[in-house]
């Protein structure tokens, strides 16, 4: 028999039951899309993530202490320890092309005029290279050793009377007081790194001068590059650990942290991969229970066809038409099962990115492709036990067969 | 009807068909006047089937006996009925002869290859090439039309869809169905339906037509003029065997194999008319 005749055959058998071979599809279909929407939200997830931590930050190492131990999240346990001693040291070293000092410097409440808000995390102290590259949607830079201040919008607009350059915002700490210039608002609220979390909360950013701070969390060293960025870490960690101020005041147990974006980055990768991976392992499961219901569906229908089988072989098929034929027809409605769920996977996962409000879409073609192929071998799977047992009936019996 | 087995060489074997036979009559009715579908060459001494000391034996917790020891030769281009009742071994003689299941011992030539030695792919080769199935039941394909059941052996033989489309159109119009190709079974009559199954017996050209009961599911008209189709075909030349437990129907045979308990119980030769003319008793 030829190829072709094969495949007319074949589909003719599928079209001639079309509901029941809809749903035996749908079973592949939505297992298929099911793996597809899960691979492509923790693509697009880490694609957003990387995104955000990664490009110009490649050359940073964010510093800081913490308890010991492996695979903490950035800035877990950090004390402020960092002196600007550390920060002119740290500085000294020749691969380092800057250290920014960050630390959140905790007040009561926050007042402009005669508005007050309570607020305890917003005030953030660094040095002005913290913002060089950040757009301004008012105003401009803080310049160091001052009280001047710059708002991210959210921040800006914490007060009943939204606050524009020029304003004086009046942050308290028990009974002091201090008077910060509000001299430029950022155009953004997003998060500007790894320690500022994901979430973009309101921040004011201004110089220690300003509310007369000496310890930081943490510093944001600069490498030269990210070629040097490696070498630069060991630097600074023996610098740290031999020579700084901080290493006096290290809290027992707790040791220096340096962490490039590339471990940083490593990091998300494993745990967004690991948490893919097992919803997409949820998913599997789904499409296991749709190549059940190919088989299932190819075994009634060879004991339903029986006759047809036994008329085909007496007028001259060989049993390997017969199995032809029957794998044929598993592995269409596995292929056109899997191709229909990565079209519709895709789909899903686009909208899920959307409605989650992931910035990036990832559709991970190679995972298209693994799914066709999956859908093949879930076809010849599912269908070879039947074809098998088509191919094996014995015409006479069959011929019989009501 | 035990006979020693003999070597299968041409010659012998038509001294074996006159010993057989016993009746000059026989083997003078079968090559006369009629015109044989091979022509004149040396193939024509081949006979279409020649079973020699077939046992079929069924293991059913004690051995059944469905066969036992049956000699017989089909000659090209004649017409023979098998009658006899249930049980009495005709549709496992049917089966063996369609090379659709094996004996137990014997041998069987079908269009002088011996097929019992045969594997199961090359057996189906030779079904498909040499042998055309009629069944009671008819056995149609449902969802196929009638051009298409007719075309499907020759899908199996590889044959292109031009080529298959022009044979099975020939052999519908033969059977008088060159207006309902594209009918399916179950918009055709019963009558129609069974022609549909003999054009697609006829359509590879074999060496030999099984029919099982062709009428058994057919009022008598339409029995009757299935039975005329058998005549027709028959005249074209074809070789037909055929099973029945109608004697009406076994009486358009040349001749009638009557069996019981799984052996030739005896052999009529019909003369044209349909009467028996001669008997061959064991």
């Amino acid at each position: 028999m030829k190829p072709v005749e094969n495949l007319r055959i074949s589909w003719r058998s599928i079209r001639g039951h079309k509901l029941r071979s809809t749903l035996t599809t749908l079973g592949v279909i939505i297992g298929i899309a099911a793996v597809i929407t899960f691979v492509t939200l923790g693509a697009s997830l880490q694609e957003d993530i990387v995104g955000q931590i990664g490009g110009e930050e490649a050359s940073s190492i964010l510093t800081w202490v913490g308890p010991e131990g492996q695979d903490q999240a950035p800035g877990f346990g950090a004390e402020p320890v960092f002196s600007p001693a550390d920060v002119g040291g740290i500085a000294d070293i020749e691969t380092v092309e800057t250290v920014i000092p960050y630390t959140i410097w905790l007040s009561d409440r926050l007042r402009v005029g005669e508005e007050t808000v309570i607020r305890q995390e917003a005030v953030r102290i660094t040095s002005p290279a913290f913002l060089e590259d950040e757009d301004f949607r008012a105003g401009a830079n803080f310049a160091a050793g001052t009280n001047e201040a710059v708002l991210t919008p959210n921040a800006a607009a914490m007060f009943p009377t939204n606050v524009s350059v020029g304003d004086s915002i009046t942050v308290l700490r028990g009974n002091r007081t201090r008077s910060l210039s509000v001299v430029g608002i950022l155009n953004a609220s997003d998060s500007l790194g790894a320690v500022e979390g994901f979430q973009g909360t309101p921040r004011i950013y201004t110089s220690p001068e300003a509310v007369g701070e000496t310890r930081f969390l943490f510093l944001y060293v600069e490498a030269t590059g990210p070629e040097t960025v490696d070498a630069t870490k060991e630097d600074v960690r023996r610098y740290l650990e031999e020579d700084s101020v901080a290493s006096v005041d290290l809290p027992a147990d707790y040791v220096f942290k340096l962490q490039t974006s590339e471990d940083l980055l490593s990091q998300v990768r494993e745990i967004l991969n690991l948490l893919t991976g097992f919803v997409t392992g949820i998913a599997l499961i789904s499409l296991v229970v749709g190549s059940i219901g190919i088989a299932n569906i190819m075994l009634v229908s060879v004991t339903e066809r029986t006759r047809e089988i036994g008329i085909m072989k007496a007028v001259g098929a060989q049993r390997r038409d017969v199995l032809t034929l029957f794998l044929t027809e598993a592995v269409i409605l596995g292929l056109v099962g899997a191709v229909v769920g990565a079209v519709l996977g895709a789909v899903v996962g686009f909208a899920a990115t959307e409605v989650i409000g992931i910035d990036a879409y990832v559709f991970p073609l190679q995972w298209a492709l693994i799914a066709a192929a999956i859908g093949i071998l879930v076809g010849i799977v599912s269908g070879l036990y039947p074809a098998w047992n088509a191919a094996r009936t014995d015409p006479i019996e069959a011929l019989r067969y009501e | 009807m035990r006979r020693p087995p003999l070597p299968p060489s041409l010659t012998e074997v038509s001294g074996f068909l006159t010993s057989w036979s016993q009746s000059p009559a026989l083997s003078g009715g079968l090559n006369s006047d009629r015109p044989v579908a091979w022509g004149m060459d040396a193939r024509e001494t081949v006979p279409a089937v020649a079973l020699r000391e077939v046992t079929k034996t069924y293991q059913v917790g004690e051995p059944v006996h469905a066969l036992r020891d049956v000699t017989l030769t089909v000659p090209r281009g004649s017409y023979t009925a098998v009658m006899g009742p249930s049980g009495s071994g005709k549709s496992t003689l049917m089966n063996v002869v369609g090379c659709l299941d094996t004996p137990t011992s014997g041998s069987i030539e079908l269009d002088g290859e011996e097929v019992t030695t045969m594997s199961d792919r090359e057996r189906t080769r030779i079904r498909g090439d040499k042998v055309g199935f009629v069944f009671q039941t008819f056995n149609l394909m449902p969802r196929l039309d009638a051009l298409e059941n007719v075309a499907m052996p020759l899908v199996f033989r590889g044959a292109g869809r031009a080529e298959r489309n022009e044979r099975a159109t020939e052999v519908l119009e033969r059977v008088g169905l060159g207006n309902r190709l594209r009918h399916r079974p179950n918009e055709l009559s019963g009558g129609q339906r069974q022609r549909v199954a003999i054009a697609r017996a006829l359509v590879t050209d074999p060496a030999l037509v099984l029919a099982d009961e062709p009428t058994g599911n057919l009022d008598s008209e339409t029995g009757r003029q299935i039975m005329g189709l058998f005549e027709d075909i028959y005249d074209e030349g074809n070789t037909i065997l055929m099973v029945t437990h109608e004697r009406y129907v076994a009486e358009h045979a040349e001749r009638i194999v009557n069996m019981l308990d799984g052996e030739i119980e005896r052999i009529e030769d019909l003369d044209a008319a349909g009467a028996p003319e001669t008997e061959v008793g064991p």
